[in-house]
Order: structure tokens, then sequence, then C-alpha cells
């Protein structure tokens, strides 16, 4: 199917990659339906596009690519509602956001995907150690430590 | 809004099965004890206010944001290909 896209024009997709949020993100409830765009060949992010609002996307990431030791309590109502059998049927997902020349994920509310059934869920994590704004690396324009 | 005056001690329940009990008051401070099914999240509101400022920020990224991320990921990968504590590929699936 096509759809429209703000950013990205007028872009062919696979209906059946649909990602559907049931109870969409949190702040942005109407919006259930989203694809994965490929931000570039050699990319750690994806584009993930609401097919129901050309304006609204999110940069995602796989937070294990950054935080090793980052794990997602995904509890069994939560992988019932994915339909997932298993925690090995989920992928993780962060939300990535450019603040004050940081990159930084949202660790506090994860998004989780059963890689099967395409359906997904903005968790909302009690853990303290991981917060909406955990900084992934320090962007370009400040002085870095030389590694000769 | 519904208001209820409680005790110490004293419980209010939603539904048949959520159970909210006052535990202990100090001063301005009230320690709540919960009970809820498995299947309902109990959490500070203010993680869900949280959560949601930082999505409505973050659908604010436009390309130019991210290609200018991304292309110092790369560089930062290529100038130390030996590292592993830094970000490094993987495929995904969906």
């Amino acid at each position: 199917m096509r759809i429209e896209t703000s950013r990205f024009g007028s872009v062919e997709v696979d209906e059946a990659r649909t990602i559907r949020f049931t109870k969409g993100l949190l702040g942005f409830p109407g919006y259930t339906d989203y694809v994965l765009l490929e931000a570039g060949d050699e990319s750690y992010f994806w584009w993930l596009q609401s097919t129901q609002s050309p304006e609204l996307a999110f940069v995602v990431t796989d937070p294990s690519l950054f935080v090793p030791t980052y794990r997602v309590p995904v509890r069994e109502p939560q992988l019932d509602d994915l339909g997932a059998g298993s925690p090995d049927e989920v992928q993780v997902f962060v939300i990535v956001n450019k603040r004050d020349g940081m990159l930084t994920g949202n660790l506090q509310g994860p998004l989780v995907v059963s890689v099967h059934q395409r359906l997904g869920e903005q968790l909302v994590l009690s853990d303290r150690r991981f917060t909406t704004r955990v900084p992934l690396m320090e962007l370009a324009g400040k002085v870095r430590a030389a590694s000769a | 809004m519904l208001v209820l005056s409680r005790q110490r001690d004293e419980t209010i329940m939603i539904g048949d099965e959520v159970e909210i009990t006052i535990v202990d008051i100090r001063g301005d401070k009230v320690r709540l004890g919960i009970t809820a099914p498995r299947a309902i999240q109990v959490h500070r509101k203010e993680v869900y206010e949280a959560i949601r400022r930082e999505n409505a920020d973050a659908a604010r990224v436009q390309v130019e944001d991210l290609r200018d991320m991304d292309r110092q990921l790369q560089d930062n990968h290529r100038r130390r290909p030996g590292e592993t504590n830094g970000a490094h590929r993987r495929s995904v699936n969906p």
C-alpha cells in the first residue's frame, strides 16, 4: 500500500509489515498503525512512521546496541496481549531524541513488538535506573578525548 | 472525582480486584499499599507524564537531525573498530 509521509514523501510499504500498537503510544492514543522505514544502508536507526498521519514519525533504535545491560521485563499478560508465546518472540525498540547536543533514548518507555503477530505496546518501567532521557552518545561539536 | 476519607489501615476497593490500603501517614506523606491483578499495571503518574512528554518531543525530530546523529555514530564506529562497548550493528527483523 502507498502511504503519505511529511518526511519521505509518498512511500510504498508492504501492508503485512504494519505494526499495530493497539493502545497507541503514550500521548498518541488514536494512532495505532506504523511501519518501520530504514533510515539508511548503514544506519543504526529506523523511522517508526505512522500510516495514519503523514507528520507522525519517531526515530527508534535497538537499545542493546548502546546499552548492553538493558533488559525489559516483559510480563506474561503483556506477552499474551502481543500474541507472543515467549520473550524470544518480542523485539525491543526505544524512541530516540536529540537533546542538548546529546542523543538520548527513552529507556523508561520501551516499545515491545511481537515479531510474528506484529503487535506493539509501549511499556512503562518502574526501574529508576532507566529514565526517559538516557544519553546514548554525545553529538559532534564537543571536544572528545583523543585516542591516539 | 470521588473524594473519600480514610484512616490508617483502611482500604478502598476499585472494582472487585483492586485494593488500595493506607499503610502509613506521616506529615504530608501517605504510604499506599496496592493489590491488583498482574494484568493491571500500577505506576506513578509522573512516569507516565514523563514518557508522554518525551514522546511528544521525539515526534519533532526531523530527517536532518537523524542524519547528523547517524553520520557521527558511523564515524565513531569506524574510528574505533575494535571496541565492543560502543554500538555495533545487528540485524533487526521487524
